[in-house]
């Protein structure tokens, strides 16, 4: 329980962090008024409520979805390594706003967004469809290397297409990196209503997904169909990753190193550690925006990057620690 | 999801110049090495060119040329010569050369240079001069390329992107033969210059800022970058924090969404790829720039956009003639006339 309020503090220090910091020094009187009588002529208010609060809104929505996603993949795939970025879902939104932008030729932000969407949920299903999915037979491993593989598929594609095209597809750049920076310009509202359904899928199936961590054999005979329990999770999973790519582009390592801080917050149970993992990852990525918006301000680094930065590392220590057969 | 991007990022333009991959070339150093000794010894003569990457030498002047700089076609069209091949920067147009340009390309049909530089097609054209300033080559192909034939380079002095127009126009001169003509071209640009200064005084009171708005990110082109040059060119100076902003080797400086007052100038050129640009358009932040308020924005978009991004001999008369309009109503002081190019991108609602 403690543990909990800690968690608890730890978000509710990182939305007030993320609202009242920045270039501009916001007083509480200024965001008061900015909420009660907003001046669209007056920057401060401008950049409390056009560029900090959709920042802090698609923060936590992108933050829990992919730290619940990230718990339910390792789950899934019974690999402490996963990360939603291994179904190829973000290189699928890449490739779908790459796309996008080769035939629209657009500078249409909140278009592309949506394009985003539909690429991921298609990589997903093409990496369960290719990885046994349809045949019953989707085993963790064979997720994986799938997922892999399409991953490096279509990156590649999307680069060679960079290559040749550089000019109309600069607008891929702000998708290989994920930011919280354009917030206001995506489907903020459509996109969290996708996450949080996603994570209601997740939470329904959660008991039998932990079921299926036993083995296939083991969970047919405590009444468990693993092939149903495999598609809704990954139902859930796109749409987290999914929604979380709409809004933020994709943001590297996140699902990967929270969960297993998650799961010491909140035991080895699945269901409390979904929660605690979206919480500490609505955390996490809120104060990697805040340290990007300031180390070189006001330039400003995506925290997409910062994620990785502080990812990385941890990476390699899940990865050193990491003992065969176990689940971190 | 790694995709590496190794070259210059031009913001709003969309332009990233040197979209290359570099392989190592290693190996024949020793050779390259001797060799540029010989050449040095030679430059006595009036075609040795000491540039960031050594020396090169032209024993005659260049009528075989190719055009490996991303705006190098320019002045090379202007002085009447078509290059063999030309790089491709950005743009839809045949042989990789726009409007301003085209009168000047005559039926010439230059091969298109795209992505990486390719050795092997260089060679093929037997070229005996390589036009490389602001090409974005590295050390490595530049050494291939010398054993191709002369390569010409950015000096040591100026940033791989950053020589500027008149000298890049009279160093191309040099090196085919037609100094005095580059000098008349030049002079007859400054000259144009000049004059647009000459009409609008004021202009040297008052500041103007370049300013993008591409994916998310807001800034401004500052110190070397041809877009500031040109404001720099017509009188108008600076605002303040862009001038704190700017480097000798910086072309744009990224700026917080959550303050953009840096652009706040008498007169704001919005840069853009774009005829149309929704997503500043809706930008809150613009709002309360009191530029936005009064009128004094100006939309470079699309054409004007890359004609300024080129900021070459041929590019900015052209410019000129079709910015110099919109550029006063700007700068006139009375927030009542309206910027015909502001109003067609929708920047005035």
């Amino acid at each position: 329980m403690k543990n909990w309020i800690w968690l608890f503090l730890l978000l509710c220090a990182a939305l007030g962090v993320s609202l009242f910091t920045g270039v501009r020094s916001i007083s509480l009187d200024q965001a008061l008024q900015a909420f009660i009588a907003p001046d669209n002529t007056d920057p401060v208010h401008v950049a409390l409520l056009y560029v900090r609060f959709p920042r802090v809104i698609a923060g936590l929505v992108c933050g829990a979805a992919l730290g619940a996603a990230g718990m339910a993949m390792q789950a899934l795939t019974r690999n402490p390594l996963a990360d939603p970025g291994i179904l190829g879902v973000n290189a699928g939104a890449a490739f779908a706003v790459t796309i996008g932008a080769l035939l629209a030729g657009r500078a249409d932000g909140a278009l592309l967004a949506f394009l985003a969407f539909p690429g991921a949920a298609a990589a997903s299903v093409a990496v369960f469809a290719l990885g046994g999915g349809l045949r019953g037979n989707a085993s963790p491993v064979r997720l994986t290397l799938t997922g892999a593989a399409l991953s490096a598929l279509l990156v590649s594609v999307v680069t060679a297409l960079v290559l040749m095209r550089g000019e109309t597809l600069e607008v891929v750049r702000f998708w290989v990196v994920g930011s919280l920076a354009e917030a206001r310009t995506r489907p903020l509202l459509v996109m969290s209503i996708g996450a949080v359904a996603g994570g209601a899928v997740l939470l329904a199936v959660a008991t039998k997904l932990e079921a299926l961590a036993l083995g296939e054999t083991l969970s047919r005979g405590l009444g468990t169909r693993p092939r149903q329990v495999q598609a809704a999770v990954l139902v859930a999973v796109t749409l987290l990753t999914g929604a979380a790519v709409a809004i933020a582009g994709p943001i590297a390592f996140l699902g990967l190193m929270v969960p297993p801080i998650a799961r010491r917050i909140a035991g080895a149970s699945l269901r409390p550690g979904i929660l605690a993992s979206a919480m500490l990852g609505a955390a996490v990525l809120l104060l990697a925006d805040v340290a990007g918006r300031l180390l070189f301000a006001p330039a400003e680094i995506q925290a997409g990057i910062m994620t990785a930065l502080i990812g990385g590392p941890v990476f390699v220590l899940l990865a050193r620690r990491l003992s065969p057969g176990a689940i971190a | 999801m790694t995709i590496v991007y190794r070259k210059r990022a031009l913001p709003a333009l969309g332009l990233c110049r040197g979209v290359t991959r570099r392989a190592l070339l290693g190996g024949t150093t020793a050779a390259f090495l001797s060799q540029s000794f010989n050449r040095l010894h030679a430059a006595a003569d009036s075609l040795g060119y000491v540039h960031a990457f050594g020396t090169s030498v032209l024993d005659r002047p260049a009528e075989r040329v190719v055009s490996l700089g991303y705006t190098t076609q320019d002045p090379l069209l202007a002085l009447g010569i078509a290059p063999l091949a030309i790089r491709q920067w950005f743009g839809n147009f045949p042989h990789g050369v726009w409007p301003w340009a085209q009168a000047q390309l005559g039926e010439a049909k230059p091969e298109l240079l795209v992505g990486e530089v390719s050795m092997e097609r260089v060679a093929a054209l037997k070229p005996d001069l390589i036009v490389a300033i602001g090409s974005g080559i590295s050390k490595a192909e530049y050494r291939v390329l010398s054993r191709i034939a002369p390569v010409l380079m950015h000096e040591a002095g100026d940033a791989v992107y950053g020589t500027a127009w008149d000298k890049m126009t009279r160093m191309v001169g040099r090196a085919t033969g037609k100094s005095n003509e580059a000098e008349a071209l030049v002079s007859r640009v400054q000259n144009q210059f000049a004059t647009a200064r000459a009409r609008h005084p004021d202009w040297a009171r008052k500041t103007a800022v370049a300013g993008y708005h591409w994916g998310g990110e807001t800034g401004a082109f500052t110190g070397a970058d041809t877009r500031a040059a040109f404001l720099a060119e017509l009188g108008f100076k600076p605002t303040a924090p862009v001038l704190e902003l700017s480097g000798p080797a910086e072309f744009y400086a990224r700026l917080s969404p959550e303050d953009l007052s840096p652009l706040d100038a008498d007169v704001l050129v919005w840069v853009s790829s774009f005829e149309q640009a929704p997503d500043l358009v809706s930008l809150p932040m613009r709002k309360t720039l009191s530029a936005h308020r009064e009128g004094r924005e100006v939309f470079a978009g699309g054409l004007m956009a890359a004609a300024m991004s080129f900021g070459s001999v041929l590019s900015l008369p052209f410019l000129l003639d079709h910015l110099e309009a919109d550029i006063a109503a700007a700068a006139d002081g009375d927030t009542q006339t309206i910027v015909m190019s502001a109003e067609k991108a929708g920047l005035l609602s």
